[in-house]
């Protein structure tokens, strides 16, 4: 007998402030031998605040001992809450729910992850696993793109990212400030440095819906495989165990058959255009 | 093998007998206005033997309920949650045919991947007594053509199909030859004329016209065959006022909400449906599918394509409650029989005889 849409408690151990809007949260679950510590890159949580409800959030750090992190970006009433809270509050949480990037699949071979604004965080989980084990990977190129220099997450992480052998890290933000060199614009204007091997790449992709669409066009033009292509998508979510229907998409269900589908899945499901 | 009989004067004993281990039995009841209900008869009577035609709400309300408690929130601050089950036995009787196989597929979707606790005690704790249809009921259903009634073939766990003298029993589970067995005494054997007077009320349904294929039906969606016209038409007519999910015995959606008093409160699920525009919306606002024609669309494409895909059948079991509710018309009937090019007569809505006729059956 297992209730499903009972969380269980997790400790606040950390929060870091990454832009005005995105803070990251570190949690500890108390009952340390629960399943939502064997999640994997790709997976998501739901995080319950008593009196403001329960929304879905991508793990947004690799697993490590006893804690996860979240980046939580403040957009409406729930988040808005979370935004409040201090390290040593207590949150309700469940999981580890939807699946999972095809981590076996992607064994020896190049990597691209495109992410746009807080997009960053559900690839955040594999960028760490695939840096973790760097000599089991091929070139990996991240092109990341905001929407200005200090809304830019993870800032120290990305350096330490650019430090590794065989990789590339390319910024971009849309209303640049007085001290940023680098690229202006959206992420598919950097697409032309890449410098990968067509057939061996995987792509993922996460960010706003507009920019996964147009950033997957210039992908294909380019001519990545659209079997290698996967993105993490985002629906409004009651329950996250494929019951409240409301992230039912042409019969499947984000919760369960995503958060993660390949391009070749989304053109089925109708949401490529 | 030949069915059992009870006559009439041997259920109310039946019946009698029944309410006495359970919490709530659940029966059709003639409320103002001649509507049939389904409400708990324990203790004051007055339930149906035969009825009219289909109750208003199916029966499913009792499985899930408009509103639910998913756990008690014994402190904001803490989080301190305990979850509430409900662990009332409840005898349903004199369910339709249409609305049996709703609960089968019910059944079905709770159960895929992760179970839903709540659905699940309710469903152990409940037993389920069919009332077949002795005649095509006046709400303008279409269960022939769905494969659904007159008469129910599963997830059932005792069927009184009604003849002219009584009515014959079927059982369906290890719980209805339970209750065939404890009360044995009321039970006779039926006799071939009984049965025949069975075939002869099938024979009735079924000579108009031949059944739906749902394969056939789900392909034809599947491959967008369906004129963007009729989708159009359909959203056109669409007032969003959410009857027919409401009503539809196989709908399940639902959303969760947090209702606090001080430190202490709820979190509750209530029914929930998607021709509302806010359905799919996202923190922040973004509506990933924001044109009304699509919320119809997801409704029907839901019910006669993907789950014929997942289940093998239709979700759709022609009880005809959405047609009956709909203020702008809409026609899932007259959908089907559009695109699939059937043959079935649509009852016009002012040809539908008032449901208080006599409550003879055959």
């Amino acid at each position: 007998m297992y209730n499903e849409y009972l969380p269980i408690k997790a400790v606040i151990e950390k929060i870091v402030d990454e832009s005005p809007d995105v803070k990251t949260f570190t949690l500890r679950p108390l009952d340390k031998n629960n399943c939502i510590l064997k999640y994997k890159p790709g997976q998501f949580m739901m995080l319950s605040l008593a009196g403001f409800g329960e929304a879905p959030f991508t793990f947004a750090s690799a697993p490590r001992d006893g804690v996860f992190e979240i980046s939580v970006r403040k957009v409406g009433s729930l988040t808005g809450a979370i935004h409040k809270l201090k390290e040593n509050d207590i949150v309700g949480i469940r999981g580890p729910y939807g699946n999972t990037f095809p981590i076996d699949k992607i064994k020896g071979k190049d990597l691209l992850f495109v992410g746009g604004g807080c997009g960053m965080a559900p690839l955040r989980p594999l960028i760490q696993h695939v840096f973790k084990n760097r000599k089991n990977y091929g070139r990996i190129e991240i092109v990341y793109g905001c929407r200005s220099p200090k809304d830019i997450s993870y800032k120290d992480e990305i350096k330490t990212w650019q430090a590794n052998s065989n990789t590339k890290v390319h910024l971009t933000v849309d209303e640049p400030d007085e001290d940023w060199t680098g690229a202006c614009g959206v992420v598919c204007i950097l697409f032309d440095k890449i410098n990968l091997a067509l057939n061996k790449t995987y792509v993922f992709l996460c960010g706003p819906g507009i920019m996964i669409k147009s950033a997957i066009k210039d992908i294909l033009k380019l001519g990545f495989k659209e079997n290698n292509i996967y993105a993490s998508l985002e629906r409004y979510m009651k329950c996250g165990i494929g019951k409240c229907g409301h992230c039912y998409i042409k019969g499947k269900y984000v919760c369960l058959d995503g958060p993660n589908f390949s391009y070749t899945k989304m053109r089925e499901l109708g949401i490529d255009s | 093998m030949r069915l059992l009989f009870i006559a009439k004067e041997d259920l109310k004993i039946l019946i009698k007998n029944l309410k006495r281990d359970c919490d709530e039995f659940i029966s059709p009841k003639k409320e103002h206005l001649d509507d049939i209900i389904f409400t708990d008869t324990k203790i004051d009577g007055n339930e149906l033997l035969d009825y009219e035609g289909n109750s208003v709400i199916s029966p499913r309300a009792f499985l899930l309920p408009q509103t639910e408690e998913l756990f008690k929130i014994e402190s904001v601050k803490t989080c301190e949650f305990v979850s509430i089950i409900d662990k009332k036995k409840r005898i349903f009787f004199g369910v339709r045919p249409c609305d049996i196989k709703a609960i089968g597929l019910m059944n079905k979707f709770f159960f895929d991947e992760f179970i839903d606790l709540f659905y699940r005690e309710r469903l152990n704790q409940s037993i389920f007594i069919v009332l077949a249809c002795g005649r095509r009921c006046a709400t303008g259903s279409f269960c022939h053509l769905m494969d659904t009634g007159p008469i129910a073939r599963d997830s059932f766990d005792l069927q009184l199909i009604p003849i002219s003298r009584g009515y014959l029993v079927e059982t369906g589970s290890k719980k209805g030859r339970q209750i065939l067995k404890n009360n044995i005494r009321l039970f006779a054997k039926g006799t071939t004329n009984d049965e025949k007077e069975m075939k002869d009320i099938l024979r009735q349904f079924r000579k108009k016209a031949k059944q739906i294929d749902f394969r056939r039906l789900a392909k034809i969606i599947e491959n967008n065959e369906v004129s963007e016209s009729i989708w159009l038409d359909i959203g056109l007519r669409c007032v969003v006022c959410s009857g027919c999910v409401s009503l539809c015995p196989t709908c399940s959606c639902f959303s969760v909400v947090d209702r606090l008093n001080g430190d202490t409160g709820i979190r509750l699920r209530y029914c929930d449906g998607c021709p509302y525009a806010g359905f799919t919306r996202m923190a922040g606002g973004n509506i990933p599918e924001p044109q009304h024609k699509d919320h119809i669309r997801r409704f029907f494409e839901h019910k006669l394509n993907i789950d014929v895909k997942r289940y093998g059948v239709s979700s759709c079991v022609g009880c005809a409650r959405c047609i009956q509710t709909c203020p702008g018309n809409i026609n899932i009937h007259d959908f089907i029989r559009k695109i699939t090019n059937h043959k079935s007569q649509i009852p016009n809505k002012s040809q539908i005889p008032n449901s208080n006729i006599s409550n003879k059956y055959v």
